[in-house]
């Protein structure tokens, strides 16, 4: 019996079908327009495709700012203090005609940064939050420290990378 | 058939060369491609559908017309075609690094030694049994003379191809052993005991149908087991066995999963062409996709029937006057050797990698005495028939 | 003219079957093993030190770089070792989502041992069709947390946030399908006999050297010692939950994927428990803003993928950062038993051994 389980290969001929039914499922349904009905395959085309991040998702550090255009950070430090890399730093400061403490400086080294939402976790004042960014590739260093100023490297914009799609619809 | 002048026997003989080395120049890219594709369906991902390179210039405008063939139902499937075109430039240009402590004449002479082996078994190989098309008259030196289906028409047409088959081996012990590092020398060791032990049931399963069809000329022989003229029907049992033995050791000899021990990525780095760069490293893939091209046309053509429709001889059951499906065609071999390919893919997707001693147990415990048994059985189906 | 020579060979740290930076230097006489030592060290971090610099709170993240494909059971062994630390009692919604994601977690790591223990013997469309499944995980836990792999998931005291609208859905959706995608893998791989030859028999570890040289998980309930921190020592909300130790006693590879695919299966069954039986409530519990310890000392097993994970904590007066931390991580454990796995069998068993023991050199050199 054994000899003849060797002689006949069942078990191959079963892996064969499984390999075999996938093959099918995705050949018969490899255009775009089908895909949508019935997920046969699962590569996401991703320059072509956006991707679908979730809503928790934790991106980039960005300073927020309120209704008037003034920045929420109040300079209390909270964020500074609880990051586990130390990647931000802050300096205090006045304006004119603002009675909370004002950041003149709110430098965030991005290399160093493990994105682990801490930082807006502590704020009390939610100025800041992670946005939805990944791309976040760059060409030199510069390209990492973000501050409040700077061409494109600022806190309010988006990265300067990341523009790979060639999709138009 | 008029007689041919020397000029004109030497010029058709080039032709045919170039002919065949045409075919295999298209068809082994294109079967690196399928392997993309076939195995990416497998495993539920589209395969290749995009070239890498930016967004501007051509490697753009490429992906962006592989892009927008994705909406069209046929042509979605062939997304990422110029990948291929691209396989070949990288080859080509890629810096060709001999490494210091090389043997050089000997690490150059292996991939030679491997794809002439390869190229040369095609001018044993028939593609078609007859004339395929014939020279119009205005031509200047060819004009009315035939164009046949394949190069040379050698009587013991099985053997040479044995023979130069197993020359293959040479380049990769060779390479192995040039290249002067250890995982090659590893996996050529395996190689060289992997592809000795599989000769043996290689060449026994192949005798069956030559003692069935009693021809060792490529076409006489394949027509003989397709038509089944004097071959009573009962061979086909011991033609399917042999069949499967057949495929089996034709793994084996190509070193595809799952005997692909020589270059098993996960144990040996990449085996014997670990240190082979560009088109050096070129030729030995070139020689291994060719050699899955020769198996493929050795099975087609002696056990799936060739040139006709039905395999293992049972052509007989349709009549020489049905129009299309009773005559020999080109069609049908080739279409014999793109399912066997196929087989090849599919296989290599889902089956794990055999451990040397026991790819030596499969090799002489099991496949040597089959083949011995089944060239037994169509010994007697031959004698009493 | 002709001599006998034993060639030595270095197995990694860049090599295509050694997962991550491990570097194996092995002796070969022909293709036989005469001796096999493992060189460690290629990812060190020094993280048991960084988080002796670290407060309670920021440690965590650096537990999410040990053993980055089961990021929430090392999440899970810091907050509740600090937890044991302070005396916080965390409430019992949060026990129940924490056991739940550590499950998943659980699935997912074992997915990815599967996916790329069969890839090493030369089964490549099992990786693909594991990762799937797992790639429908990590989603879960970006849902949860924000991130897939380094998910900084739990807070001392429970969690940052309840569960995400939509997630007990979707990880129903995910159990309604899971069951049906192992009998897949078992399809291609179980009764395989390519498969059964290269792992029936192959580097065994029987129960007294498994206990001798302190292996845990699944390699060690392979050789029939039903020992479960999640039984043995139970923490989260296991002690509520109804499952069984799966357990073999041939000590194989081969009875080490049974094992985690039985394993696979129970995870699959307390998932569902925590998702019918999750209590209402807060998940956070009442925390002071800084933790200033007394002096105290904690270890606190769980649990993970690879075996017995434990955190090892010494608090010193008046301090909001551990005096000494120390790590005892399973994968690093195991891999001593590798030499005696493999010493005197051929080359491909080494690539069989490393796979079967799922070691993650971020967890080995922390």
């Amino acid at each position: 019996m054994s000899f003849l389980r060797t002689l006949i290969p069942f078990d191959i001929i079963g892996g064969l079908t499984v390999t075999g039914r996938y093959f099918g499922k995705v050949f018969f349904s490899a255009n775009r327009k089908k895909i949508r009905a019935n997920l046969a395959h699962f590569t996401q085309e991703y320059p072509e495709v956006p991707v679908k991040l979730q809503p928790r998702f934790r991106g980039r550090l960005t300073l927020l700012k309120d209704e008037q255009g003034e920045i929420k950070c109040v300079c209390c430090l909270a964020c500074e203090k609880i990051c586990p890399t130390q990647v931000i730093t802050i300096e205090k400061g006045k304006k004119e005609g603002r009675k909370m403490p004002f950041p003149v400086r709110y430098d965030f080294e991005m290399e160093r940064c493990i994105f682990c939402e801490f930082c807006v976790e502590s704020c009390g004042f939610d100025s800041i939050i992670l946005n939805h960014q990944f791309e976040l590739a760059g060409y030199n260093r510069e390209d990492f420290s973000l501050g409040m100023d700077g061409l494109g490297h600022n806190m309010f914009e988006p990265s300067p990378v990341g523009r790979h799609s060639v999709a138009e619809d | 058939m008029p007689t041919m002048t020397l000029t004109q026997t030497l010029v058709m003989g080039l032709l045919q060369c170039v002919a065949v080395l045409i075919l295999i120049f298209v068809m082994v890219p294109l079967l690196t491609f399928a392997e993309r594709k076939v195995i990416g369906y497998i495993q539920v991902r589209l395969g290749a559908t995009r070239t890498a390179g930016g967004l501007v210039g051509i490697t753009g405008a490429l992906n962006r017309g592989m892009w927008a063939m994705g909406k069209l139902p046929v042509l979605s499937i062939l997304r990422g075609l110029p990948v291929f075109i691209a396989d070949i430039l990288k080859l080509i240009l890629k810096e060709d690094i001999i490494p210091a402590k090389a043997e050089r004449s000997v690490f150059t002479l292996a991939p030679i030694i491997s794809v002439m082996a390869a190229f040369g078994v095609f001018s044993a190989i028939a593609f078609f049994p007859g004339v395929l098309f014939t020279f119009p008259a205005k031509f200047p030196i060819v004009g009315g003379l035939p164009f046949m289906g394949f190069i040379s028409d050698v009587n013991v047409g099985v053997l040479y191809i044995l023979g130069l088959s197993s020359v293959g081996v040479y380049g990769i012990v060779l390479g192995a052993w040039a290249s002067n590092s250890k995982y090659p020398l590893l996996g050529g060791l395996r190689s060289a005991a992997q592809i000795i032990s599989y000769e043996v049931p290689l060449t026994l399963s192949l005798l069956t149908p030559v003692v069935l069809a009693g021809s060792l000329n490529f076409k006489d022989l394949s027509i003989r087991l397709s038509t089944g003229a004097d071959m009573h029907w009962l061979g086909a049992i011991p033609l399917f066995v042999g069949f499967l033995v057949y495929t089996t050791c034709g793994f084996a000899e190509t070193n595809r999963t799952p005997f692909d021990l020589p270059e098993a990525e996960t144990e040996l780095v990449a085996g014997f062409h670990t240190e082979y760069s560009g088109m050096k490293f070129g030729f030995f893939y070139l020689a291994e996709y060719t050699n899955m091209i020769v198996v493929s046309c050795f099975a087609s053509a002696f056990f799936l029937g060739g040139y006709y429709l039905l395999p293992f001889g049972l052509q007989r059951l349709i009549p020489a006057s049905v129009p299309f499906l009773g005559q020999p065609s080109i069609l049908f071999f080739f279409l014999k050797v793109f399912a066997i390919l196929f087989l090849f893919l599919w296989v290599r997707a889902t089956l794990p990698r055999y451990r040397y001693d026991q790819l030596m147990d499969v090799g002489w415990k099991w496949l040597i005495p089959l083949t011995l048994v089944n060239l037994f059985v169509a010994g007697l189906i031959r004698y009493a028939f | 003219m002709f001599k006998n020579e034993e060639m030595e060979i270095n197995l990694g740290p860049q090599h295509p079957s050694t997962h991550g930076v491990l570097r194996v230097k092995l002796r070969l006489d022909g293709e036989t093993v005469t001796k096999c030592t493992p060189v460690i060290g290629y990812l060190h971090r020094g993280v048991e030190k960084i988080c002796e610099n670290k407060t309670f709170f920021q440690g965590q993240v650096w537990t999410d770089r040990m053993d980055y494909v089961a990021s929430i059971s090392n999440n899970l062994g810091w907050a509740e070792g600090v937890e044991k630390l302070f005396g916080i009692e965390t409430p019992r919604r949060a026990r129940y989502i924490r056991t739940m994601l550590t499950e998943q977690n659980r699935l997912a790591s074992h997915l990815l041992w599967l996916a790329t223990h069969a890839l090493d013997i030369g089964a490549m469309t099992v990786f693909l069709y594991a990762f799937r499944e797992r790639e429908y995980l990590l989603d879960l836990f970006e849902a949860f947390c924000g991130a897939r792999l380094t998910t900084t998931a739990f807070r001392i005291g429970g969690l940052r946030e309840d569960l995400p609208p939509g997630f007990i859905k979707n990880a129903q959706a995910f159990q309604d399908r899971f069951l049906a995608c192992i009998d897949e893998y078992e399809e291609l791989l179980t009764e395989n006999r390519i498969w059964k030859k290269r792992t029936v028999g192959v580097a065994k570890l029987n129960a007294e050297d498994c206990i001798a040289l302190g292996v845990t998980g699944p390699v060690l309930r392979a050789a029939g010692v039903p020992y479960d921190i999640r039984k043995a020592f139970p923490s989260a909300a296991y002690a509520e939950m109804d499952f069984e130790i799966p357990t073999r006693t041939e000590a194989d590879t081969y009875a080490r994927y049974l094992v985690r695919l039985a394993e696979m299966r129970q995870s699959h069954r307390i998932i569902q428990q925590c998702i019918d039986g999750l209590p209402e409530g807060p998940v956070m519990a009442k925390i002071p803003k800084i933790l200033k310890s007394e002096v105290n000392e904690v270890y606190h097993p769980i649990e993970a993928p690879k075996g017995e994970l434990g955190y090892y904590f010494v608090a010193e007066k008046g301090g909001t950062m551990p005096y000494r931390m120390h790590v005892r991580a399973p994968s690093f454990v195991n891999l001593q038993a590798l030499p005696k796995m493999t010493e005197g069998r051929l080359l491909a068993d080494v690539i069989a051994a490393i796979g079967t023991l799922d070691v993650v050199l971020g967890e080995i050199d922390r």
